[in-house]
């Protein structure tokens, strides 16, 4: 193996947090195996992140083409695919993002090289690279090894790796890149941010959040009092928007909002990691959950196990007879 | 349009207390677990189906997995799917890039417009299943898709990414989305329609049947070890029935100066 590639994204004129995660990760990975770090990042309008990139990589592949400017994955792949092609890295690493689960899988089938997704860690052992991710719910990790192959991609769980600060003055190599083929089979039409909606849950102190142990819309009821005895608002996980119980500004988590509370309540929410994301800078959380295994009381304060539908209306109770 | 439709039977661990590790180390002890459809792939069905009631055409569900894999396929009969295939192969230990292989002869043989598939698994949660089958086929392909309508000869759908922030793409048929939930409200489905479930009949199709053996479908990720996971701090449990759990919760609520 000659290097390790990190393949970086950008979006509104900034780096991704996963990104940085992933670089950090990649750095790390070739150090050990004394080989060198390439970090690729695509688009226009590059020098800033190239810059800022050589700090960990060894060398920054800056690929600039005006057909790169759109987020269509089939472009990133040729760039990505030639780039594996020409440097022949043995590992490339990309964070598991929105952007990576439409551009990886393509790129493992184009290339015939393995991938493993959503890792949660990612180590040398007796000189061969192996993963692990959490299957099952996260109940379980699994460790897996790769096929023969000149180059192994593997993308990584966005907040696992911890960013190491590096200071390095890596090479910068600016590539032109120009396309054989047009995309017409895919046009970008455009972006929609979030809607900031009537309730700004970013900005409550007490969060109130329900996940789908309330099992039923008519039950929200109960937790809107709660919320509005400590001075707080209902927020909730994932499921619950799904169910078009509450509307997505109420969504804690990766595809929601993240949120630092003073105190947070998870109530009937077990915690998949993409709801944790959005909620681990929570000074003090409660979990109330009737599975004792779920994950959020791996991150909880205090936790009751039992059904927040009998344990939500005591406490309602309790709290109304303390505060008269 | 022709759609096809593929899902896949998880076991239930969402809830599951107790999730252990067999002996052989290779897999999880399902013994005592309910399996389940795959919760992206109810929203699948749901989409498909609404195309189909929209649009016409025909919708064909596929999955890969021994007999007790027909009851998924029973539920996409009894949600409106026109037919089933069962490709009979347990697949349960192998590696998505596997998966994709058989599912691509066996889609390459049905006519379509449009695939869909479920963003991720409940059990595996690789989400790479999708868009691997897509470029395999050749076809273009989004995934984590929660907007959709179709067209004559195309789809417009709308991706969802990190923090809410929706992508719009216009893309021509055919072609392969994967589904994210919250994408629409899956139907009841009523106890009629899982009888006339039952009398549809569900092909089964081996792997010789799609000119493929065991030998030819090299994994290229192999499993090494199963492990539970590392015990993390803990939170201090609260325990008792709910009036005094929740009485001692209030208590502490108090002293934290909540309220």
């Amino acid at each position: 193996m000659s290097s390790i590639m990190v393949v970086t994204e950008h979006r509104n004129r900034a780096l991704a947090d996963v990104s940085y995660q992933v670089l950090s990760k990649g750095r790390q990975l070739a150090d050990q195996a004394k080989v060198e770090l390439l970090a690729v990042v695509v688009g226009s309008e590059l020098h800033a992140y190239a810059k800022e990139l050589a700090r960990w990589a060894d060398r920054v592949l800056a690929v600039k083409s005006h057909r790169l400017e759109e987020p269509l994955a089939e472009p990133y792949q040729r760039v990505i695919a030639h780039l594996i092609e020409e440097r022949k890295p043995g590992i490339v690493l990309m964070g598991h993002s929105s952007f990576a689960m439409d551009l990886v899988p393509p790129l493992s089938v184009e290339l015939g090289a393995p991938l493993a997704t959503d890792c949660v860690d990612i180590f040398w052992h007796d000189s061969r690279v192996l993963v692990t991710r959490p299957i099952y719910n996260g109940k379980v990790n699994a460790t897996y090894s790769f096929a023969q192959s000149e180059t192994v991609l593997i993308t990584g769980r966005v907040g696992e790796f911890p960013v190491e600060e590096a200071n390095r003055q890596g090479q910068i190599e600016e590539i032109e890149f120009a396309f054989e083929e047009e995309f017409d089979y895919k046009k970008f039409e455009g972006w929609r941010e979030a809607e900031a909606g009537s309730v700004d849950i970013t900005q409550a102190e007490i969060l109130v959040s329900v996940g789908r142990g309330i099992k039923e819309k008519k039950n929200l009821e109960m937790f809107e009092e709660l919320a509005e005895l400590l001075g707080g608002v209902v927020s909730c996980s994932r499921p619950i928007v799904d169910y078009g119980w509450l509307p997505s500004e109420r969504q804690v988590g990766l595809s929601g909002k993240t949120v630092q509370p003073k105190l947070y309540l998870g109530l009937g929410i077990s915690g998949a990691f993409q709801h944790m994301v959005g909620m681990k800078g929570a000074k003090m959380t409660i979990a109330i959950n009737k599975d004792a295994k779920a994950p959020i009381f791996s991150v909880a304060n205090y936790g009751i196990v039992d059904d927040v539908l009998k344990v939500v209306p005591a406490l309602v109770d309790k709290i109304s007879e303390l505060t008269e | 349009m022709d759609i096809i439709a593929c899902i896949k039977r998880v076991p239930d661990t969402s809830e599951a207390d107790v999730v252990k590790i067999d002996p052989s180390q290779r897999d999880i002890e399902k013994g005592r677990l309910v399996f389940k459809i795959n919760d992206w792939d109810e929203y699948v069905l749901e989409a498909a189906v609404q195309l189909k009631e929209k649009l016409s055409g025909t919708l064909t569900t596929v999955t890969v997995g021994p007999k007790d894999w027909d009851e998924v396929l029973r539920r996409a009969l009894a949600m409106g799917a026109d037919s089933a295939i069962r490709i009979d192969q347990d697949v349960s230990a192998d590696d998505p890039h596997t998966v994709a292989i058989i599912l691509k002869k066996a889609i390459q043989r049905l006519p379509y417009d449009l695939v869909l598939f479920g963003a991720q698994s409940e059990d595996f949660s690789s989400g790479q299943l999708g868009a691997t089958v897509a470029e395999m086929l050749g076809i273009p392909h989004a995934t984590l898709v929660t907007g959709l309508e179709a067209e004559v000869g195309k789809v417009h759908v709308q991706r969802e990414l990190e923090a809410g922030t929706l992508q719009s793409y216009t893309i021509e048929l055919p072609a392969l989305l994967t589904i994210h939930t919250g994408i629409n409200q899956p139907r009841y489905i009523s106890m009629g329609g899982i009888r006339r479930a039952m009398q549809k009949e569900l092909q089964v199709v081996s792997l010789h049947d799609l000119d493929l053996s065991p030998e030819t479908l090299a994994p290229m990720v192999r499993l090494e070890k199963l492990e539970l996971p590392p015990k993390g701090k803990e939170a201090e449990l609260i325990s008792g029935a709910p009036e005094e759990a929740a009485g001692q919760l209030a208590k502490r609520l108090k002293d934290a100066g909540i309220f």
